[in-house]
């Protein structure tokens, strides 16, 4: 039995600059951090069972990986080769599709599993790029890179996209002191809808006024990480309101009246910006805000939610994490 | 004398106004990881080196929560090796002094683990061997060498190098000791936050009249 973990991920700032489209044409940055929600896959050598399981949300046996429901791990196991006597199950605190890149931990996590299940130890760097290869080679999603590489990495992290295809990790050295009030300004708004990360409004395709926007958004990751790094938590949520006010007037798409209803009440309570993780309607409210409004804020956005109409509305309380994917134990031998 | 004695405390002074801090803050950042995923941590050195190695896993796995020892479920597993003295003869009379780090770490070492390397010269054959072991588990490395860093510093992930001209053992061992104190006071410094917090929570939560 092999057990392998892989956190998911809070972005800040930079999302979509992480897609060829754009980082071949000028330097995709994102900001983010892992957080202290980890997607676990288990992978089990089953010598007297001549086929393939996986169990996830549903519970799969097949003879042959190729007839595999779950794109993921069917590709990850043609890829390697391996054909029967195994069963892979995950288990995830969140359900899929919250704006948390929750499916590249999974792939992460999968595949630091599967190369240990073969014999191979991965480091990050080569861990997520062979996440990369999965979901975006094999599997085909249209999907960028900033997922896998948090997933891998784990920790707060500037990620550089290059035009050649590599990724540069730049670790934001926060203190434990700073990294806890900035905890303590995030509130994470669950709102009970879900999507696929291939769907999100960010990923369309590139045109001259969103190039802008981006390249604005890019060149503004450096400018967000020396705030955190000033403890200006307040200058940050300035940031993401300013970055939202302007993705908005370029496409409306990315809000409804009912989110735009919960970020202004967050705003008129004293938050002082936010974002949404996920695609239209769904995914997560992420709000900062001082901390001392922190829990009136948490009460009344999560009761303004419910009467939006996101009956399974609730906050997610979390912490950063520096562990990224990891093999937790490996009872197959060293 | 007295001149001798503050020609040293210059030289060292110089070698801790230029600290690699971000080296040592990677190096804790990788120790964070190591508690969050309950990894264990090995520390190995010769001489005086085993020395500061031996003080520092003291001091990590009580000092670090030594106020709290019973408010925290979880605490370091930091690990001297070889563990005894019959060990190290052993490895070192039986196998060769080359493989007294690497044959104890390899009854231990498992994928969850991190390994901090202590040499001043950073050549010492037998520091290098569990390094190179290490590596090929793709545990995490932190490297603390002095001189010009030799062969450890390039082979570490926190490549903590404090630059001195050769053969000065005695500022390269006592900026290491610093170096050592500075884990151990902010981890220390860290689990006390972390309790205050959670016992502010806990006053907040009572404060709460139920509706």
């Amino acid at each position: 039995m092999i057990i392998s973990s892989a956190p998911m991920r809070i972005s800040f700032v930079g999302g979509g600059t992480d897609l060829p489209d754009f980082y071949k044409q000028y330097p995709g940055r994102v900001i983010s951090t892992a957080i202290d929600k980890f997607i676990f896959i288990a992978i089990n050598h089953a010598p007297f069972n001549n086929c393939v399981a996986a169990r996830y949300s549903v519970s799969e046996e097949v003879p042959h990986p190729s007839q595999l429901k779950n794109t993921r791990i069917r590709e990850a196991l043609l890829d390697l080769g391996i054909e029967k006597n195994i069963e892979i199950a995950s288990f995830a605190p969140i359900p899929a599709r919250t704006g948390l890149g929750s499916s590249s931990s999974f792939s992460a996590a999968l595949m630091k599993g599967l190369y240990a299940y073969i014999g191979k130890r991965l480091d990050k760097r080569e861990l997520a790029e062979a996440a990369c290869r999965l979901e975006i080679d094999l599997v085909k999603e249209p999907i960028g890179k900033q997922d896998q590489y948090a997933a891998a990495f784990g920790g707060f992290n500037v990620l550089q996209f290059n035009a050649d295809g590599t990724v540069d990790v730049e670790p934001l050295l926060l203190d434990f002191k700073k990294r806890m009030d900035f905890e303590r300004c995030l509130i994470l708004l669950f709102l009970g809808t879900t999507r696929d990360a291939s769907s999100t409004a960010e990923q369309k395709a590139i045109t001259p006024q969103n190039m802008e926007t981006l390249k604005r958004m890019s060149d503004s990751v450096p400018v967000f990480r020396d705030a955190l790094l000033r403890a200006d938590f307040q200058g940050a949520g300035e940031m993401l309101l300013e970055a939202w006010t302007l993705k908005k007037r370029l496409d409306p798409a990315i809000s409804n009246p009912r989110i735009d209803a919960l970020y202004e009440i967050a705003m008129k309570q004293g938050a002082w910006g936010g974002k949404i993780l996920g695609a239209v309607g769904g995914g997560c409210l992420m709000m900062l805000a001082p901390q001392q409004k922190r829990a009136a804020l948490v009460k009344s956005l999560t009761t303004a939610a419910k009467a939006e109409g996101f009956a399974g509305a609730c906050e997610i309380p979390i912490g950063f994490v520096q562990a990224g994917a990891e093999i937790l134990t490996n009872c197959n031998g060293r | 004398m007295e001149q001798y004695i503050q020609a040293f405390s210059e030289e060292a002074i110089t070698l801790l106004r230029n600290l690699p801090r971000v080296e040592i803050a990677k190096a804790m950042n990788i120790l964070q990881a190591a508690y969050e995923r309950d990894g264990r941590i090995y520390a190995i050195g010769n001489g005086g080196s085993m020395a500061l190695a031996t003080h520092w896993v003291a001091d990590f796995n009580k000092t670090v929560f030594t106020h709290n020892l019973d408010e925290h479920a979880r605490r370091f597993q930091a690990i001297r090796l070889p563990t005894t003295e019959e060990e190290l003869t052993a490895w070192a009379n039986d196998v060769g002094y080359d493989m007294v780090f690497a044959g104890p770490l390899k009854n231990y070492i498992q994928d969850s683990d991190v390994l901090i390397a202590i040499s001043s010269s950073g050549n010492s054959e037998n520091v290098i061997r569990a390094v190179e072991l290490a590596r090929s588990h793709k545990v995490p490395v932190v490297g603390l060498s002095g001189f010009d860093g030799g062969r450890l510093n390039p082979l570490s992930d926190a490549r903590i190098l404090v630059p001195t001209p050769p053969g000065e053992y005695e500022l390269a061992e006592s900026i290491h000791a610093i170096v050592l104190h500075i884990f151990t006071r902010y981890f220390r410094d860290y689990f006390a936050h972390v309790l205050l917090l959670r016992k502010e929570k806990q006053a907040s939560n009572a404060n709460v009249v139920p509706a």
